[in-house]
């Protein structure tokens, strides 16, 4: 079902792209499906619906539209007929959003690519990344880089005393008896299949 | 007259949200100020009790936005100042029967003859803090040195600047010299380097909060309490003072033996 379409992050948004050939029962279907699932999947972010490759007829793109409808709160919808230059690959995030403030309790942050923190992540706040997380300052709250499973993903902050950290399906939290006093800039990674971290 | 808004909010309950609200609204009248303290805990109040107005209560805030009364005949007058007054909550209505659009209306008609309106919120973070933090030009939060009550106080942090209410500042109540002294408290500098806002006033723990919450008297009234000193900084730092922060003092090994005897 996945196959159908793919995900594919630019700056402003993310590309839904089809896979060439896929019948427009199935695309519809996986769609549905997904928007049922994932409705808060393109949340503040611009969706870009790629119909390149697809002949659709008028009533089938009425009804593609209606489906993506299903979405929470997307920025804007567009049709585009962009070429796909590669399949999505993990390496190719190169994207940053650069957040300037400190995040308090209760705030989230969430996006496909990198994301750095200019202020402290407090107790309480959230912050899930598809890429890496850098914070210059305190991270105390809950923290999960290479959301979308990729393990090359880091963490790195100017004090990193998480109440938890998650590197793709990798879960882990501060030692009970961390000294959070001094400021030891250090970084988390995977390695063997567990999440080691080093001073930097 | 164009009258400044106060908003005092905690999130966690329990923290002397009314108690500061009673306090510095009294403190800031003392200064001569007129001032409306505003009860926005509908369905609990609780600010009339602690200011010993309980029995004067005729009309409430729901029945100045329904307009079953003029705003002039809810609001009580305090019984030692001339220039302080309470519009007190309903106790049989809850938080959804007054709009943020209503408060904010309200507010703005208080202004034009207040000097300071302080508003007492409710814990939590619905519709009745909502309520509270509409029409606020600034917003103090209490917290004490637990770290649920950080927390809390961050996150309303975060909710108040979403809603475009910048720089609050914190008074921290409660605070234990001699638990501090053994690091079984957290001091303040670890509180404010977790919220990074700047400090209002710090209220040391005093039993007489107690004996003056159930009076009816605000501490701030008496000369000797010590939490009834910070609240009078407090109001003093509101109006613009630049005052030093009160030292923590432990007992001293003469008050220690009072204790130890039954003298204080």
């Amino acid at each position: 079902m996945a196959s159908v379409f793919s995900f594919q992050a630019v700056s402003d948004g993310i590309v839904m792209n089809f896979r060439d050939g896929s019948t427009f029962g199935s695309i519809k279907k996986a769609v549905s499906l997904h928007a049922a699932e994932a409705s808060d999947f393109f949340t503040g972010v611009n969706l870009y619906l790629n119909l390149s490759g697809l002949e659709l007829a008028y009533e089938q793109l009425e009804e593609l539209m209606e489906i993506v409808k299903n979405y929470n709160q997307v920025n804007k919808i567009y049709f585009t007929a962009r070429k796909i230059k590669k399949e999505k690959s993990e390496e190719n995030y190169s994207d940053a959003v650069i957040i300037n403030r400190t995040l308090r309790s209760g705030q989230r942050v969430k996006h496909q690519a990198n994301v750095v923190i200019v202020g402290d992540v407090n107790p309480g706040a959230e912050v899930i990344a598809g890429g890496d997380i850098i914070v210059f300052g305190r991270l105390r709250g809950v923290v999960h880089a290479g959301a979308g499973g990729s393990k090359d993903s880091q963490v790195a902050a100017l004090q990193l005393d998480p109440t938890q950290l998650r590197i793709a399906s990798l879960i882990a939290r501060s030692p009970d008896d961390s000294d959070s006093s001094k400021l030891q800039a250090e970084r988390a990674y995977i390695e063997n299949d567990q999440i080691v971290v080093e001073k930097i | 007259m164009a009258g400044k808004t106060i908003v005092i909010t905690s999130g966690k309950g329990g923290v002397g949200k009314t108690t500061s609200s009673a306090n510095i609204g009294t403190a800031l009248a003392m200064h001569g100020n007129k001032v409306c303290l505003i009860d926005a805990d509908i369905g609990l109040r609780n600010l009339d009790v602690v200011m010993g107005l309980e029995n004067r209560i005729v009309y409430d805030i729901v029945d100045v936005v329904e307009n079953n009364c003029r705003l002039e005949q809810a609001m009580i007058r305090d019984k030692r100042y001339d220039g302080l007054f309470l519009l007190p909550a309903a106790q049989t209505r809850d938080k959804t029967s007054v709009t943020p659009f209503q408060m904010k209306e309200l507010i703005e008609k208080l202004k034009e003859d207040m000097d300071y309106i302080v508003v007492d919120s409710p814990a939590g973070i619905e519709q009745g803090f909502k309520n509270a933090i509409a029409g606020a030009d600034r917003a103090i939060i209490v917290t004490t040195p637990e770290i649920s009550a950080v927390r809390d106080a961050d996150r309303i942090i975060g909710l108040l600047e979403a809603e475009g209410l910048r720089d609050p500042e914190v008074i921290i109540n409660r605070i234990r010299a001699d638990m501090v002294e053994r690091g079984d408290m957290m001091d303040i500098e670890d509180m404010i380097e977790i919220l990074a806002i700047d400090l209002i006033g710090i209220v040391p723990e005093d039993e007489g909060i107690v004996v003056s919450t159930n009076r009816g008297e605000p501490i701030a009234l008496n000369d000797s309490a010590k939490a009834g000193q910070a609240y009078r900084n407090i109001a003093r730092r509101i109006m613009g003072e630049d005052l030093p922060m009160m030292k923590l003092e432990k007992d001293s090994f003469i008050s220690r033996f009072k204790k130890l005897v039954g003298l204080a």
